[in-house]
């Protein structure tokens, strides 16, 4: 059978790409590049970028894995917002004139890279991992579907980084943990598995911990996932500034039948 | 290694694209400052009274009219809505983030619109919203003709 789609392939328009050129170990300063580019109706602004590297540019640099929003690997700033480049329809923008930047507040790597690191080991000292007192168990924990709803909202982060490029405490506080950590570290304490509370408490419960975040919203309103990650610092403030008067107990979830065959495999 | 491309203090006053709450955030920050730089030049002016009668009157009377011009109900206006935002915003900052006032987790959703700033925290913006317009309209009619409404 012959495929046809309507208007498939079709040049609609050409937009201007404005790209912040970057590359550290030449010694200049960012510059921006303009590229014209012909969009085809469904073309996303990576897809984009990806043209400018194919036909006119191959220097470029960019970041990309999935192109469907799971990997979290090509988040950029496109017109002065973050967003992930592969969600973002060059048509629905609307606009000639498209500026893409790398994320801010991080090291670049290259043009469009952006250097991760400093997400992933904020992510990490959190202890994003169910802390538990007993040894490794052969069986699972028991949870009600009720208690998972509690934190099931933050389990959707992709780690694409866009929070922290978006958040204002950031962009002038090297050593806060950031919003994505914070909701993660909300994420684990609110899972009624977990015992690890008081692990957590120093690391959250210091300068540059929950308290520095002044809930501007921008994390959640750039979060491609809707994680809400402002929504979990602020619950997180909540446990941490009741704990003040009043304890805050965790009853780890108990342990189910043992399992055989987890047995084995360990 | 320090960060090439870090925002900087500059973009607290760069909210467009990111929705209301950051903008609230700016100005939250603006007063703020504002009202710091305020609060030092408060204490200079009143601490002119330690230099006798006649220099604390000349202050009051410069301050009222700058350089010729009647000015001073305008800076007083201008003092009474930065600190009025400041104070019923600080509010609502007080309740939502010690986490009251907001939803519960949710599952997300397409087109995923943050909940956490809508719903309470939003009809909270909206009645402390309508307070500050009121008691601005009553302070700056009393600034400008002493009449407490
Ligand atoms: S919370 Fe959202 S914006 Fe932040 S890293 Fe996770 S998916 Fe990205
Ligand atoms: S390429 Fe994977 S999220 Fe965009």
């Amino acid at each position: 059978m012959e495929l046809v789609l309507k208007g498939f392939g079709e040049v609609v328009k050409t937009v201007t790409f404005r790209v912040r050129r970057y590359d550290p170990e030449k010694k200049e300063m960012p510059k921006y590049m303009e590229y014209k580019v012909p969009v085809q109706r469904g073309m996303t602004v990576l897809d984009g970028v990806l043209y400018i590297k194919e036909h006119l540019d191959p220097s470029l640099a960019a970041r990309y894995s999935c192109r469907m929003g799971i990997c979290g690997s090509c988040a950029m700033i496109i017109n002065g917002k973050e967003r992930l480049a592969c969600q973002t329809q060059i048509l629905e923008l609307n606009k000639d004139l498209i500026k893409v930047d790398p994320l801010g507040n991080y090291d670049t790597v290259k043009d469009l890279v952006p250097d991760l690191n400093k997400l992933f080991k904020n992510h990490e000292s959190v202890k994003p991992y169910i802390v538990r007192e007993e040894a490794e168990p052969y069986g699972e924990y028991i949870q009600l579907p009720e208690e998972r709803e509690k934190y099931a909202l933050f389990t959707e982060c992709i780690m694409c980084g866009a929070c922290l490029s978006a958040c204002p405490t950031m962009a002038t506080d090297d050593l806060y943990l950031g919003p994505q950590a914070l909701a993660q570290a909300y994420r684990y304490i609110a899972d009624s598995r977990d015992a690890g509370f008081n692990e957590r408490l120093n690391l959250l419960d210091s300068k540059h911990g929950v308290w520095r975040c002044h809930f501007a919203g921008a994390c959640s309103e750039v979060c491609p996932k809707g994680v809400d990650p402002a929504l979990a610092i602020q619950l997180l403030r909540g446990v941490l500034s009741k704990n003040v008067f009043i304890k805050y107990k965790q009853n780890p979830a108990k342990l189910g039948p043992e399992r055989a065959s987890i047995k084995e495999v360990l | 290694m320090a960060i090439e491309n870090k925002k900087g203090w500059i973009s607290w006053f760069n909210p467009i694209k990111y929705g209301f709450d950051r903008w609230l955030f700016a100005m939250h920050r603006f007063t703020g400052i504002v009202i710091g730089l305020y609060l030092m030049a408060h204490v200079f002016e009143t601490s002119n009274i330690l230099r006798g009668p006649l220099t604390w009157n000349n202050v009051m009377v410069f301050l009222d009219w700058p350089f010729g011009i009647h000015f001073g109900p305008y800076i007083l206006s201008a003092l009474l809505l930065v600190v009025v935002f400041h104070a019923l915003n600080g509010l609502r900052l007080t309740i939502v983030e010690n986490g009251l006032m907001l939803v519960r987790p949710y599952r997300p959703e397409y087109p995923y619109k943050p909940k956490s700033l809508a719903g309470w925290n939003f009809a909270l913006k909206i009645v402390l919203g309508i307070l500050m317009i009121v008691i601005s309209v009553f302070g700056i009619v009393y600034i400008f003709t002493g009449v407490i409404l």
